[in-house]
């Protein structure tokens, strides 16, 4: 089979938490992402900037969640708080068991990379080396694989993104949109059960955007989550759950469009 | 105005990134500093050395004679370019320091010191000139006379008793050295004045007499043949009214006595001023270049908004040229400080004045120029690399023309990757950009290699000047008033307990005989018996003396610089104690260069029979039992033997101890070594911070790529890992490098000293010292340089870090 379970070492304690959400249809058991009360405010020299102002949110296995919102909205700032790629002013972000909020930077890399995969809009492929070796990278940099596996795990991941014809070049010398699908592949590199991502689809035309999605889509069957942001709201439509931010609070949090 | 947006981006540039800008700031400033103080040190030190010495109206010519009163200095005047003329009285004796210690001392005289024309004097403290039952000394060695101004001094009269003078001021002659004796200025006595009648209260005899002449020229006084011809006309002029002449020697009135070991340092400085000069261009270049590296996002976004290349280029020169002034302004005032006070240390140990601080044209241009020129330039090149990507290029980061993925190199590390992909894109990125990495190499081996090269030479001159030793292996050298039996004092001397061995030994003052008949300069000559383990010299050519030697005799290395035709085998002549004799060298031993003047041994066997005094010697070494006694130990004995001697009716007239004659000996080599590790210091200064800087910047350009890694879960170690492989990786290729660039540096700068303090060639070894302390220095650099930025790095959170620039 080519996408793998790895066993994570979770020890399955439960923990408290106020009023859970009822789990939607088709969800099984204790949400994956529980966000509490959560307030991001950025310091700028006009002041403190609030982007998010308290959210709540539970997301539960398997379910593919799409947030949507207008530029400004904070939508990358909920994404970047909930990855642990930034710190939240206030509130409680939980994945598992795992206390992100609480993390050091040291801790939070090394979880992050081997239960979360993370996909950016402006890609950050490491310019200095192959596109193979990129996919390789979080898998040589967590230890979850052995080295002769994960390159044809690599290999393997790139042929699902259709590039393995150009895995030897360097990210400067493919397209944008095949930069993306790379920054894909090295996102399921050591099989996360999340995936987020930031308008990954953003610089892409509809054709490559659709790709995409339905490669998402069949993650989803294979039993992850994902949260993704989009503009795109044709996609949106299609996501299981959309969540609508405006202006740093959770307007709308539907089953679809 | 339409500058001020653009002007604005510069400054918060500067302003944006504090660390990264105070490290340019630093490299650049730290450059500019070594220079401005090298540059002041080079103008200010020979100027004032030169300047200070011309100010005392030195003798030309000096003539030293038999005590004489005929032939009136007025009459000698007369003489055809002849400017000036001074008669002189120097008298030799002893001063006492302590309840058993002497030191010699020499005492200066001339009938009006009030108004001294030839080789006057500077008044440090007190009184002058000296009144009656008064003395003056010269500074320098006062510390030896244990005596300030007020105290009396007790000094030796030649039937052995001793009068009390009253120290009464302190002098400076800067004069000391230039022609008394064989041994230069640090061999040189203390230097006292006083008064004739003074001279005469302390029994000298005929203490209106002189026995020497100074003389100042009309016309050249830089040039030696006229010089030499006038000192002939003198020499003639003297004889002609019978006064025994015994020698002439000239000198030009810029030429100091220390001007030799100015020369050495001067010499140092050029081959290291020169270097850091390099070094400094080096580190500025490769400090702006890693500044563009990270702008040229900036350059394109600049460019998409319309900016025109000119525009682009104006704005990064501005930059540059912000730092260089910048770093300018912090260096400038900075570097007198320190150079100032090396010019005061270096005055004091070399007899010279030192003017004061001021301000230096040469160093503040050579600065100025610096910081305005190489900054522009450096960034030149970069800045118009930058200006000319396209706006796609800019805007991606990364240059299409030149797709990394090129070189062997690359393929070869390629395949480093089956030992971990970190290691590959830690040396990937040391390798990216073969250009910095270049110039990061050339600044950090310059660096490196000219701190190896200075500890080198400097350790290797200290070895130099331990072998020294050898020369003086006696514990206790001793002078009698006149050649007695050796017999019979070795019977004395051994009586004092703790004497293992006593050697009687033979010296003669000497005068060598030119070419032409006319005598020269003066040669101490020692004999010791031929077969002595006292003297274990360091031989350059030839050999050592034999026993059965008749007239054999080796030289001073010293000789082959007045001298470079004479070959071991040739014939010399020497006039020893009135009589013309000649000599065959058998060999040339390197003492301590000009610092020691001429000296020649021969073999005591010999030289007594010459003087007729078979079985007879004026001077004694003793050895002590214990090995290896320290100064105090050393004088305790000697004062033991003294003791015995006198209690036995003899005189001693000197007593000195091995170690003293060895510190006199070498103390030229002191400044040299203290000024070395000074300049050593410098350049580690300067490699450090430079090495810093490069490494630094070089992982502050990572900070994106650390931010990607964390992101996808590198840990701290993993990071650390490859910051520090890289750090390590560059520091070693610049070691290995530094270490070769070593060799000629340190060959370029010993040669240049020896030149200097030899007049030839010398061989100084090399010293690991120099390169193990660099590499402790690169490795803990490298460490803190890398792990500094990287840390920072870790510390931010990955949205910061993603979006630093
Ligand atoms: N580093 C920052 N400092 C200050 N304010 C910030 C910073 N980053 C974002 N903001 C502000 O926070 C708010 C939310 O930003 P965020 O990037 O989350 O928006 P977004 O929903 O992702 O928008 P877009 O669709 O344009 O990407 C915005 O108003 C933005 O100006
Ligand atoms: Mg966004």
């Amino acid at each position: 089979m080519l996408i793998q379970t790895v066993q994570n070492s979770r020890n399955g304690r439960a923990i408290a938490l106020p009023q859970p959400l009822p789990c939607p249809p088709g969800c099984s058991g204790e949400p994956l992402i529980r966000l509490r009360k959560v307030v991001k405010r950025y310091r700028t020299p006009a002041g403190d900037f609030p982007a998010l102002k308290g959210i709540d949110l539970d997301v539960y296995p398997g379910e593919f969640v799409g947030i949507i919102g207008r530029s400004g909205a904070g939508k990358t700032t909920l994404v970047n708080v909930l990855t642990g790629v930034d710190h939240p002013s206030e509130g409680e972000v939980w994945i598992g068991d795992v206390p992100v909020h609480s993390l050091s930077e040291n801790r939070l890399a090394l979880w992050r990379g081997r239960t979360l995969g993370i996909i950016y809009q402006s890609f950050y492929l490491m310019p200095s080396i192959s596109l193979l070796h990129n996919v390789m990278l979080p898998m040589d940099v967590c230890g979850l694989y052995r080295r002769g596996q994960s390159e044809q795990r690599a290999m393997e991941l790139l042929r699902m993104v259709e590039l393995e014809d150009h895995a030897h070049k360097l990210p400067s010398a493919i397209s944008g949109g095949q930069q993306q699908r790379v920054a894909i592949a090295r996102a399921l590199a050591n099989d996360p059960d999340l995936l987020v991502a930031d308008e990954p689809t953003g610089r892409l035309d509809s054709g490559t955007a659709e790709t995409i999605f339905e490669v998402f889509s069949r993650l989803i069957e294979q039993g992850k989550t994902i949260l993704m942001v989009t503009h795109d709201l044709s996609l949106a439509s299609r996501v299981r759950r959309v969540i609508r931010l405006v202006d740093g609070q959770i307007a709308e949090d539907s089953n679809g469009l | 105005m339409r500058l001020r947006p653009r002007l604005q981006k510069v400054l918060s540039d500067l302003a944006g990134n504090r660390q990264r800008s105070l490290l340019v700031l630093a490299s650049i400033a730290v450059g500019l500093f070594a220079i401005g103080v090298i540059t002041t040190i080079y103008v200010v030190g020979p100027d004032d050395m030169r300047s200070g010495y011309a100010a005392t109206n030195p003798p030309n010519i000096a003539v030293q004679a038999l005590l004489f009163d005929r032939c009136a200095p007025e009459h000698i005047a007369q003489t055809p370019g002849v400017r000036q003329v001074e008669a002189v009285r120097y008298a030799s004796t002893r001063l006492q320091t302590g309840p058993n210690d002497w030191a010699a001392i020499d005492l200066r005289t001339a009938k009006d010191l009030a108004n001294l024309q030839i080789g006057t004097v500077t008044v440090v403290n007190g009184k002058w000139p000296p009144g009656e039952r008064e003395i003056v000394i010269d500074q320098y060695k006062l510390p030896d006379t244990n005596a300030e101004v007020g105290d009396m001094i007790e000094l030796e009269t030649p039937s052995g008793k001793t009068k009390a003078v009253r120290l009464v001021g302190v002098i400076q002659d800067l004069g000391i050295g230039a022609f008394r004796g064989a041994g230069g200025f640090f061999n040189a006595p203390i230097q006292g004045f006083v008064t004739q009648e003074t001279l005469e209260w302390l029994e000298q005899p005929q203490p209106k007499r002189y026995n020497t002449l100074l003389l100042t020229v009309q016309g050249d006084d830089q040039d030696e043949v006229y010089l030499e011809s006038v000192a002939q006309q003198v020499r003639e002029e003297l004889e002609r009214c019978n006064v025994q002449v015994i020698s002439v020697a000239t000198r030009s009135s810029t030429e100091h006595p220390n001007l030799f070991l100015s020369q050495a340092i001067l010499a140092v400085l050029l081959v290291i001023g020169l270097l850091v000069a390099f070094l400094s261009g080096f580190l500025i270049t490769n400090t702006l270049q890693a500044i563009m590296n990270q702008q040229v996002q900036q350059i394109g976004i600049l460019k998409t908004v319309g900016a025109r290349r000119y525009q682009v280029m104006g704005i990064y020169l501005l930059l540059s040229l912000l730092f260089g002034a910048l770093a300018f302004v912090i260096a400038a005032p900075l570097a007198p400080q320190v150079a100032f006070p090396v010019i005061d240390f270096l005055t004091v140990q070399m007899n010279y004045i030192f003017y004061g601080p001021r301000l230096v044209p040469e160093a503040v241009i050579a600065q100025a120029v610096l910081a305005v020129l190489l900054p522009v330039s450096a960034a030149l090149l970069p800045v118009w690399q930058g200006a000319n990507i396209s706006v796609q290029e800019a805007l991606s980061g990364l240059s299409q023309r030149n797709p990394p993925n090129q070189g062997w190199l690359d393929r070869k590390l390629s395949g480093l990757r089956r030992r971990s992909l970190l290691l590959v894109v830690s040396l990937r990125n040391t390798f990216r950009r073969k250009g910095r990495l270049l110039l990061t190499l050339v600044t950090l081996t310059l660096g490196g290699a000219v701190f190896i090269a200075t500890f080198s030479v400097r350790v290797s001159l200290l070895d130099y000047v331990n072998q020294i030793v050898q020369y003086f292996l006696a514990d206790v050298n001793i002078t009698l008033d006149r050649a007695y039996r050796i017999e019979e004092i070795e019977g004395l001397i051994r009586q004092v307990p703790g004497v293992k061995q006593v050697e009687g030994w033979m010296f003669a003052r000497t005068e060598i005989v030119l070419a032409d008949g006319s005598v020269g300069e003066s040669v101490s000559l020692l004999a010791p018996p031929a077969a002595s383990p006292l003297v274990k010299p360091i031989l350059v050519a030839g050999r050592w003396l034999q026993p059965g030697d008749r007239n054999a005799i080796a030289l001073s290395e010293l000789f082959k610089d007045a001298f470079p035709d004479l070959e071991v085998g040739d014939t010399l002549r020497l006039r020893v104690e009135d009589k013309e004799t000649d000599w065959v060298v058998v060999g040339f031993f390197q003492l301590a260069g000009k610092v020691s003047g001429y000296s020649a041994y021969t073999s005591y066997e010999y030289l007594s029979e010459l003087l007729n005094q078979p079985g007879r010697a004026v001077a004694f070494r003793v050895v002590s039992q214990s090995p290896n006694l320290n100064n105090l130990e050393q004088e305790a004995l000697g004062q033991a033997v003294e003791a015995h001697l006198s209690r036995n009716g003899i005189r001693v007239v000197d007593m000195t101890t091995g170690k003293h004659l060895l510190k006199t000996a070498t103390d030229g080599f002191d400044v040299l070594t203290s000024f070395l590790l000074f300049l050593a210091i410098l350049t580690a200064l300067t490699g450090s911070i430079g090495l810093t800087g490069a490494m630094s910047l070089n992982v502050m350009e990572r900070t994106r790529e650390i931010g990607i890694l964390r992101a996808i879960g590198a840990s701290d170690k993993a990071l650390m890992r490859i910051v520090l492989t890289e750090g390590a990786l560059i520091g070693m290729m610049s070691w290995v490098l530094s270490s070769l660039a070593a060799f000629p540096i340190s060959e370029l700068m010993s040669d240049s000293i020896s030149q200097s303090m030899f007049g030839g060639p010398a061989n100084f070894g090399f010293s690991p010292i120099g390169y193990v302390l660099w590499l402790v220095a690169v490795s803990a650099l490298a460490v803190v340089a890398s792990v500094m930025p990287a840390r920072n790095a870790t510390r931010l959170t990955i949205r910061e870090v993603l979006s630093y620039e």
